[in-house]
């Protein structure tokens, strides 16, 4: 069973209301775990239905990582909260799910955030030679050249 | 590596070269590019490279209210956008517990699936003019048409719909509406016949489709593969039918399934579909009760108590999912878009490997990628 397995593992796991939130089980986690999850969770098919990311500086100086698995079927869905400080990597389990591969890069090319062992983290939405990560929360648009001071383009 | 040049050589083997399909090609059906790295007509490995149609909708998203947020959804995917607008407001609804009146939701079943048989129509003629056949296309379009115009006279656009509100939909349907609703149905049940003719036992058809593109069996799990592409590889998985959103428990369907995997059970899995949805169109215009299409007392002020929020729909292309976080003010504190295409063109470099240039054409058609949706 599940449960078992990420009982030995996750810091700590709390029953959501599905009807109201979408999801069953919520774990908090510590990030250099995060191999040793996916594989369990690999382990009992279960599916990376998406990585997402918060950035959480203003409030507890951290980046929110957001894993949610999912299983076909009768829907049990997991979601793991693994907050990493600013300027520091996570693992990568792009090895484990190769669905990861992509959401790591969104990741890393929105926020900035890297993770280590990923086969090859580079943008993925934004050109390559893009100056910034345009999810955090202080990010400042440019200046448009070719709009005009009233807003009018 | 200078996208400018069509093809170059690479200088460890001549032998092979590398070639850009697009980022303009007629079969990417929007702007991206895959390259591919091939051995004559063989692909050794092929790359997406994305990005081209990034439009920073969750970005937005963090920059304006839930009901500022409300025409977004329909252009993520413009194929599909009743039912990202639809599955949008009942996210929100559901974090917010607001009630919608029956009959609004029996006006959003028929909405909903009438926009997935026309984003099916349209898959079915744009990936057998990939394949080469042009008359399918001429015949789906015209039908698309007819949807469109259905669509049209009740929500006012044909596209890119925002016609569900919190609580409901903007505007009320009338008798009309429902005649040419219920008169589409029994003309496009015939017409379906017709397709089937025209297409499944056309021999160059099955000849590019049968056999390719077959996503192996460690790839679904691996990759969260999901809807018609999931289906038409022996996985009844639908999230109208395992979890049930809206009215969609009341409504007798089936979830048609294939066992192969390539790119022809793609194709019958989706031909299939198109009566389902006809299915539950009959039925919710036979049982549309009367009421209000809008409920009487929706908040004035839409702030989702403070948490997260996961709510997927099944979209034409698979399982959309939105996330949001919400810190319990009028923005979004975060706003994630799940989308099934990204998923499905993740596993191009393992689907293509292997194949021919031309096949790379079909596959991409049958997965039925939006690429605005992959963007976002």
């Amino acid at each position: 069973m599940i449960a078992d397995k990420l009982s030995l593992l996750v810091l700590d796991a709390t029953e959501v209301k599905y009807d109201a939130r979408g999801f069953h089980v919520q774990h908090t986690a510590s990030p250099n775990i995060l191999p040793q999850i996916a594989d369990a969770f690999l382990s009992e098919n279960f599916h990376l239905e998406m990585i997402t990311c918060q950035d959480r500086r203003e409030n507890d100086n951290a980046f929110r990582l957001i894993y949610q698995f999912n299983q076909y079927g009768t829907p049990q869905r997991h979601v793991i909260h693994a907050d990493i400080v600013p300027d520091t990597a996570a693992p990568s389990i792009a090895t484990i799910f190769p669905a990861a591969d992509w959401y790591e890069r969104e990741i890393f090319d929105m926020y900035g955030v890297t993770f280590d062992g990923h086969p090859d983290l580079k943008r993925i939405l934004m050109e390559e030679d893009y100056f910034g990560h345009p999810l955090l929360k202080d990010f400042v648009d440019p200046p448009n050249p070719y709009r005009s001071e009233d807003g009018a383009s | 590596m200078n996208s400018r040049f069509e093809v170059e050589q690479d200088p460890k083997n001549r032998d092979t070269y590398y070639l850009n399909m697009g980022p303009q090609h007629p079969s990417t059906h929007g702007v991206m590019r895959i390259k591919l790295h091939l051995d004559g007509e063989r692909i050794i490995s092929a790359e997406p490279i994305i990005g081209y149609g990034h439009r920073a909708h969750e970005k937005m998203a963090e920059n304006r209210d839930y009901i500022q947020f409300l025409p977004n959804p329909s252009r993520v995917d413009y194929l599909g956008g009743m039912i990202y607008n639809v599955g949008y407001c009942q996210a929100v609804e559901r974090a917010m517990d607001i009630e919608v009146p029956e009959r609004a939701e029996y006006i959003r079943i028929i909405c909903n699936e009438l926009n997935r048989i026309s984003s099916h129509l349209l898959w079915l003629g744009t990936f057998l003019m990939d394949l080469g056949a042009f008359t399918p296309f001429l015949y789906a379009f015209d039908d698309r048409e007819k949807i469109l115009d259905i669509l049209d006279r009740i929500t006012g656009s044909r596209l890119t719909y925002c016609y569900a509100r919190f609580g409901g939909v903007i505007l009320d349907i009338d008798d009309i509406f429902l005649d040419n609703v219920s008169n589409f149905c029994t003309y496009f049940v015939e017409r379906l016949k017709e397709y089937e003719k025209l297409v499944i036992g056309n021999v160059i058809f099955r000849e590019r489709t049968i056999g390719v593109g077959i996503f192996a069996p460690d790839l679904v799990q691996k990759y969260a593969i999901t809807g018609p592409c999931l289906r038409a590889m022996g996985y009844a998985h639908d999230v109208r039918k395992d979890e049930p959103y809206g009215i969609y428990d009341r409504f007798d369907f089936d979830v048609p399934t294939q066992t192969e995997g390539d790119c022809f059970a793609r194709t019958l899995v989706r031909m299939e579909e198109m009566r389902q949805c006809i299915r539950i169109v009959e039925q919710a215009v036979s049982d549309m009760p009367g009421g209000l299409f809008l409920a009487a007392r929706v908040p004035r002020r839409i702030r989702p108590p403070e948490g997260d929020y996961y709510f997927c729909v099944e979209s034409p292309r698979g399982n959309f999912g939105m996330y949001i976080a919400s810190d319990g003010s009028d923005i979004p504190f975060r706003l994630k878009l799940r989308t099934p295409s990204f998923s499905h063109i993740s596993t191009m470099p393992a689907v293509m490997a292997g194949t021919m240039l031309a096949d790379a054409v079909a596959i991409l058609g049958s997965i039925d990628i939006v690429v605005p949706e992959i963007d976002r």
